[in-house]
């Protein structure tokens, strides 16, 4: 279980993305992350390293015969860290539709005290 | 607002728009990866297609045709079954449950026995019965169950994938917290 607490890092639209695509994935392909969101290699690679010195993410590099595949995967922390941010936007919304769901209550009172 | 900076609780100018729209990308992110792993509908057709000849080639009773015809189409499907999903699979695996697994695997299990029985049953019907090509119509009724089911057990799986996938949403806000 995991608490509300919105995270600035995974907020950045960037890495919003990133994250929310690791989050439906146990590892994706480098090539897979870059192609499905549209970014440059360097700014995958920039995105990921804040990430992964976050704790975040974690980076594995292995080869297929003789080519080189970057995989990454949400570490542990980084997925609590997504479902806490997660909460955290639900929190927002629930407490704004409260909010407007208990403006009109609170004015229809005021109206009948005022008469 | 640095890129680089480092995760704090605030959120405070977060609006209930904004993060509407910021819930709204996360699902969306979610489904592209659920979409990545499911295979496409010309997948049961070119499966299908080897097993309608195959088929065909045993009904011809000419050696020549059966061995040619039936290790190409043996290995077509071997092709298919043994590269194609593990191609998908090598770019992203979807994070699944064991349960979704092994909902997966009895729904897949579940197709190709069915696919079996229909061809091996109406065969060796049909054969009994002297009706001609028996071979042929039933590995043409076991590809057709093939070519409906196929789907229907990609459709089963976006479902099960998706339902998973909104639930660990859905699950995310229940502890309460600290939000600001």
């Amino acid at each position: 279980m995991s608490t509300a607490r919105f995270d600035e890092l995974i907020h950045a639209p960037k890495r919003l993305e990133i994250v929310s695509l690791l989050a439906a994935a146990q590892w994706a392909d480098f090539k897979y992350i870059r192609d499905e969101l549209g970014l440059s290699d360097s700014v995958l690679s920039k995105q990921l390293s804040i990430l992964e010195s976050a704790g975040y993410v974690q980076i594995r590099k292995r080869f297929v015969g003789k080519r080189p595949r970057t995989s990454a995967s949400l570490s542990p922390a980084g997925r609590q860290a997504f479902d806490q941010h997660v909460a955290a936007l639900q929190r927002i919304l629930a407490r704004s539709q409260h909010d407007a769901h208990a403006q009109p209550v609170a004015e229809a009172d005021r109206g009948i005290s005022g008469r | 607002m640095s890129d680089a900076q480092q995760p704090q609780p605030a959120g405070t100018e977060t609006t209930a728009t904004e993060a509407a729209a910021e819930l709204a990308e996360i699902q969306r992110r979610q489904e592209q990866v659920i979409k990545a792993v499911l295979v496409p509908v010309w997948y049961w057709w070119a499966l299908a297609a080897p097993i309608v000849a195959i088929g065909a080639a045993r009904d011809s009773r000419n050696l020549v045709v059966q061995a040619i015809v039936i290790p190409l189409a043996v290995l077509v499907m071997a092709v298919l079954i043994g590269a194609a999903i593990p191609e998908v699979r090598r770019r992203v695996k979807v994070h699944s449950t064991p349960q979704t697994d092994g909902r997966l695997v009895v729904a897949i299990f579940g197709m190709i026995v069915l696919v079996d029985v229909v061809i091996i049953s109406l065969a060796a019907s049909l054969s009994a019965a002297h009706v001609p090509y028996p071979v042929t119509i039933g590995c043409a009724a076991g590809a057709a169950v093939l070519v409906i089911t196929g789907p229907l057990v990609v459709w089963y799986a976006h479902k099960l994938m998706l339902s998973q996938a909104r639930q660990q949403l859905n699950d995310a806000p229940q502890a309460g917290g600290s939000t600001p």
